[in-house]
């Protein structure tokens, strides 16, 4: 410290007076920038964050009332800041001479400008420092919004060093884990990452050396243990990256198509990832087992099968008839596997892990993508986010740029556009299309619907009737097909509505199409397991589960055919004829959300089909992995770039939305149904011979009841599961929480608005002080010239500075600041110039009044941080 | 492991990634860059070849990009900067890291605020200058007057980042794939 003093000294000869002498005045600037500036100056000046600013507050302090509080909290030091010590200051400084003519030393007050980048509590180290100079009576402290430490600007050694041993200090306290996550999450470079890193480390060890120098045994065990897990990890992470499926082509897709696109892709690659797990699983608890007990299929195999599911396939692992009711037991131990048991639970296991899985991935969405929906749309975070960085082709940038401008120019034109209101009548007239639209849209649904349960009806005549097998089985045929071309004929139809219908927005248009396609679709998967568990289950035919397997066989094999079709003829022939016959309609573009919504339905499929044919996962996977592969192809030859905005994060929820709400549900509640309410076939299956399926668990409790060990299964059986008490009070206590819940983020969002308006306002403020403060220099600026001129010949240098520093305010908010101070050795000048000395102070009432705007804005920027002490710190 | 774990814990990298991104940097110069970073060679990239890459090519902000980045703020890149450069734009990287480093992209004068100036760049990069300069104007003054909360006329990271909170696009498309 001393040295450094003493090179201030050698640097500025002025300053040896001004630990004692009072004549220097300042005003503070309660702005950011002028504050940013004085800290820049005096760091640069000092070469330390602190420093000594005398200043004449009396009158201005006694006037404003926000003062006292202001300064009160500022005192966050009592040891520093005594009365006491004030007096002593005040009275050594009013010993001299020269400032104790011009002003009384009661008067003085130090004020001691502390900077500190952090919004925390002002270290330590830095208070002792400036204690040694003898002189802190107030500690200006600025919040971090004020004063906000920015990497890119000039490096402050001492300041950035303390900063960073504050950092250093809160990271060496917390678990390594954590740390390393805060460390990757500073905007730092990785240099000083790295840095900071081995300071912590270093803090660390001396923290452990110091406190105890043994390791002892057992932390040396863990640490290696802890090491080696980490190494595994590293490895395992490294072969599970190989597993990551796509990633070159996903890279490639996005590169050309940009995100929206790409989501699609990802949608498909999340869906196969559930396929996957639930084939691992029933393959390993359902089939395996199965396979081991089974005898040999005598059927013969005529490749008609592949596409009905029927023959070959009824007796293989495929279906749920196949599957035996009894105990498989190997005779060598005693072990023995009970298929009922192990079919109802891996499938309900495999439900309820897909449930949870689903509710998880839909919040996280939710979370991520509707953090404030209702003031999402705006020019400025279209432009500001607009860029796709996925995009790495040259011709898809380049198209990216003119949709960009065409885009930019639009909604320019919507500005105008917007302030055009609609008369009554074309009001009505829209609405009035509106509603004709949506009921022709149910209608149309409601007659699929119609004819969809009326085909399945005859057809489960038509395998009564008495005719040739191979007839029978194309016969069964004829559903699916009708079936998958209303699912790609409808939505055509839906998309002409778009013709008639006139939306204000493009995203209204493309929910109600999306709405309009789910009701089609859920409706037609409706209808199905209303015949399937009315008419099939009822109709007393040999094992009606296999024949529903069949069903949902043949749905998804001929709607996967259908949808290589339509990828064919929707994009190969529509961009032959686009680019070749009629030039107007251009190349196509890849509809996500048909292809999306054609994904949820096939899954829904695959969700019911799980009961009665274990391995359609299996199904699934190879689907979805040719539907990859073709899609793909497709879209690179055949498409262009969408053209329109797709707001993919907020459309991926909205998918796994209705992923989980009315396909997954859907699925659930048809399970139940199957479960509780339908009489297992007599002939086949695990459940054969029960009245219901819950009866295989309900008889598998009463076994457990005898034996005391398992007791504790049965009472969580009979207690919680099977008991409606539990469930009706769960249910209960979950409507209290969401309530709750519901009101504290009403109450939140009443705070968030009511905090906004006050950014609002302060910024206002801010704008209107400073207008004041600038005007208020500009009439002041004269005074001060005169009053240098009266002062010595050494005053030169600093007139220089006082018009620097001037014309600096003057220009609005300058730049980076660093024009604020080209000159580190007229550090303190500005101090004396901008206010005249305080004996002209009654005449200058200008004076007063700036510093108390000074204040003002001051206090209002430490709102926050009030402090209650209400001390009197005056002499 | 060829560069040390520091730059493991540093950087929001798995290992296999990491060790992928060293390859593409030493991709872009066999003969200048070692495969031994054990004894800490200084070697830096110029922005030519960084520009270069296949990830950036294209991409009208890649000057930018890699002055943000580059620890000399030239756009010259040692290995650290360039694992630093795609681990923000990496999916792993929080928001908020993201939006200071998008902040700094659009930030072309480095004077810490978004001003007109830097959004008429903006503007003109994200269009290829096909806008008139009114239509610039009009476009600059309406995202000034929307995402500025404290009205002083120019974005600052707070502004930036409340308006990033409502813009649940931005994670993925300030992403690049490697």
């Amino acid at each position: 410290m001393d040295t450094q003093s003493n090179q201030l000294k050698e640097k500025h000869p002025d300053i040896e007076s001004l630990g004692s002498t009072s004549e220097k005045r300042q005003t503070h600037f309660p702005f950011s920038h002028p504050f940013k500036w004085i800290q820049r100056k005096l760091a640069l000046s000092t070469n330390a964050t602190i420093s000594i600013v005398y200043s004449n507050l009396k009158g201005e302090i006694a006037e404003d009332p926000h003062s006292e509080h202001l300064l009160a909290d500022t005192l966050d030091f009592p040891g520093l800041l005594t009365p006491e010590s004030l007096n002593a200051e005040g009275e050594r400084s009013s010993e001299l001479p020269e400032s104790s003519s011009q002003v009384a030393a009661s008067d003085q007050k130090m004020v001691f400008v502390n900077f500190s980048h952090s919004s925390a509590s002002i270290e330590e180290g830095s208070f002792s420092q400036s204690y040694n100079r003898r002189q802190a009576d107030l500690v200006y402290r600025m919040p971090s919004s004020l004063l906000r430490l920015d990497s890119n600007a000039e490096t402050y050694d001492k300041d950035k060093y303390k900063h960073e041993e504050k950092l250093i200090k809160n990271l060496a306290s917390i678990s390594s884990k954590e740390r390393v996550k805060a460390i990757q999450k500073t905007p730092k470079t990785m240099k000083e990452k790295r840095d900071i890193r081995n300071k912590v480390l270093m803090e660390k060890t001396k923290k452990s050396v110091s406190s105890s120098t043994q390791i002892n045994c057992c932390t040396q065990c863990l640490y290696k243990t802890a090491l080696s897990y980490q190494r595994f990890k590293n490895g395992m992470s490294e072969y599970l990256h190989l597993l990551q499926l796509w990633q070159k082509t996903l890279k490639v897709i996005g590169g050309k198509f940009g995100t929206s696109v790409l989501s699609y892709f990802v949608f498909l690659k999340w869906l196969l990832t559930f396929n996957i797990f639930s084939f691992l699983v029933n393959f390993s608890f359902i089939t395996i087992p199965q396979l081991i007990a089974s005898g040999p299929n005598n059927l013969s195999f005529n490749g008609l099968e592949l596409l009905t599911g029927a023959g070959y396939f009824k007796k293989t692992v495929l279906y749920y008839g196949f599957y035996t009711n009894s105990t498989i037991t190997k005779t060598e131990n005693n072990s023995s596997y009970d298929m009922q048991l192990a079919y109802i639970f891996t499938i309900g296991i495999y439900f309820i892990i897909c449930f949870f899985s689903l509710v998880y991935s839909m919040a996280k969405s939710f979370r991520k993508n509707f953090i404030n929906p209702q003031t999402y749309s705006g020019s400025a975070a279209k432009l500001l986010c607009i860029w796709d960085f996925n995009i790495t082709n040259e011709k898809a940038v380049k198209l990216k740029q003119s949709n960009l401008s065409t885009q930019i120019k639009e909604s320019l034109s919507e500005v105008t556009l917007e302030v055009l209101n609609l008369s009554p009548k074309q009001r009505i007239a829209r609405i009035a299309v509106h509603l004709l639209v949506w009921m022709a849209s149910l209608g149309i649904a409601a007659a699929c619907c119609a004819g969809v349960y009326f085909f399945s009806r005859n057809n489960l005549q038509l395998l009564e009737g008495n005719k040739s097998e191979l007839e029978n089985e194309a016969a069964t045929l004829v559903l699916p097909i009708v079936v998958s071309l209303l699912n790609l004929l409808i939505p055509f139809c839906f998309a002409l509505f778009g013709l008639i219908e006139k939306f204000q927005y493009p995203r209204h248009q493309l929910y109600a199409t999306v709405i309009r396609n789910v009701f089609l679709k859920i409706a037609i998967i409706g209808i199905l397991c209303y015949y399937w568990l009315n008419d099939v289950a009822t109709s007393e035919k040999e094992c009606w589960e296999s024949l529903v397997g069949q069903d949902i066989y043949r749905l998804i094999v001929i709607d996967f055919i259908f949808c290589l079709l339509a990828s064919f003829f929707g994009e190969f022939v529509r961009r032959i004829i686009g680019t070749k016959c009629c030039k107007k309609l251009g190349v196509p573009e890849f509809d996500i959300a048909r292809n999306v919504l054609d994904l949820i339905y096939t899954q829904t499929l695959a969700w019911i089909g799980i009961f009665f044919a274990p391995l359609m996962p299996a199904m699934q996977i190879i689907s979805f992995f040719i539907i990859f592969y073709v899609k793909k192809v497709s879209l690179m030859r055949n498409c262009q770039p969408p053209r329109k905005v797709w707001r993919a994060s907020q459309m991926t929820t909205l998918f796994i939305f209705l992923l989980f709400f009315p396909s997954f549900t859907g699925v659930l509640s048809v399970m139940a149904v199957i479960i509780w309410r339908r009489t297992p076939s007599k002939q086949c299956g695990p459940f054969q011979g029960l009245t219901s399926i819950i009866d295989a668990v309900s008889g598998w409790m009463h076994i457990l009841d005898s034996y005391s060990s398992s007791k504790w299964v049965v009472w969580i059986y009979y207690n919680l599961i099977g008991s409606v008490h539990f469930f009706f009070i769960l249910t209960v206590i979950v409507l209290i929480i969401t309530y709750l819940y519901w009101q504290i983020i009403e109450g939140r969002r009443i705070m968030v608005r009511l905090l906004h308006e006050q950014i609002i306002n302060e910024g206002k403020d801010k704008m209107f002080l400073l207008n004041k403060l600038r005007a208020l220099q500009t009439s002041k600026l004269d005074p001060p010239k005169e009053q240098q001129e009266r002062s010595s010949s050494s005053y030169q240098p600093y007139r220089r500075a006082a018009l620097q520093m001037t014309a600096s305010i003057e220009r609005p908010f300058g730049r980076n600041g660093r024009d604020f101070y080209v000159e580190p050795s007229s550090a303190r000048i500005p101090e004396k110039t901008s206010l005249p000395p305080a004996d002209t102070e009654g005449c200058q009432p200008g004076i007063s009044e700036t510093l108390a705007l000074a204040l003002r804005a001051r206090q209002q920027a430490e709102w926050e941080m009030e402090d209650n002490d209400d001390e009197d710190f005056r002499p | 492991c060829k560069l040390g774990q520091s730059v493991f814990l540093c950087c929001l990298y798995t290992f296999p990634s990491l060790s992928r991104l060293f390859y593409r940097y030493r991709d872009l110069a066999p003969q200048l860059v070692p495969l031994s970073y054990i004894d800490k060679p200084d070697v830096k990239l110029p922005y030519e070849l960084i520009g270069s890459m296949a990830e950036l090519k294209d991409n009208p902000f890649r000057q930018r990009i890699a002055e943000v980045f580059s620890e000399d703020g030239e756009g010259n890149m040692t290995l650290d900067d360039f694992l630093d450069m795609f681990s923000v734009l990496s999916e792993m990287a929080p928001r908020d890291l993201k939006a200071y480093y998008a902040f700094k992209i659009y930030d072309f004068n480095n004077d810490d605020y978004i001003c007109k100036s830097d959004l008429e760049k903006t503007v003109n990069k994200l269009t290829r200058n096909e806008l008139t300069l009114e239509e610039v104007c009009l476009v600059c003054d309406k995202v000034i007057d929307e995402a500025d909360q404290d009205n002083d006329g120019r974005l600052s990271v707070e502004d930036f980042q409340h308006m990033i909170a409502r813009a649940p696009d931005f994670l993925s498309t300030f992403h690049i794939r490697i």
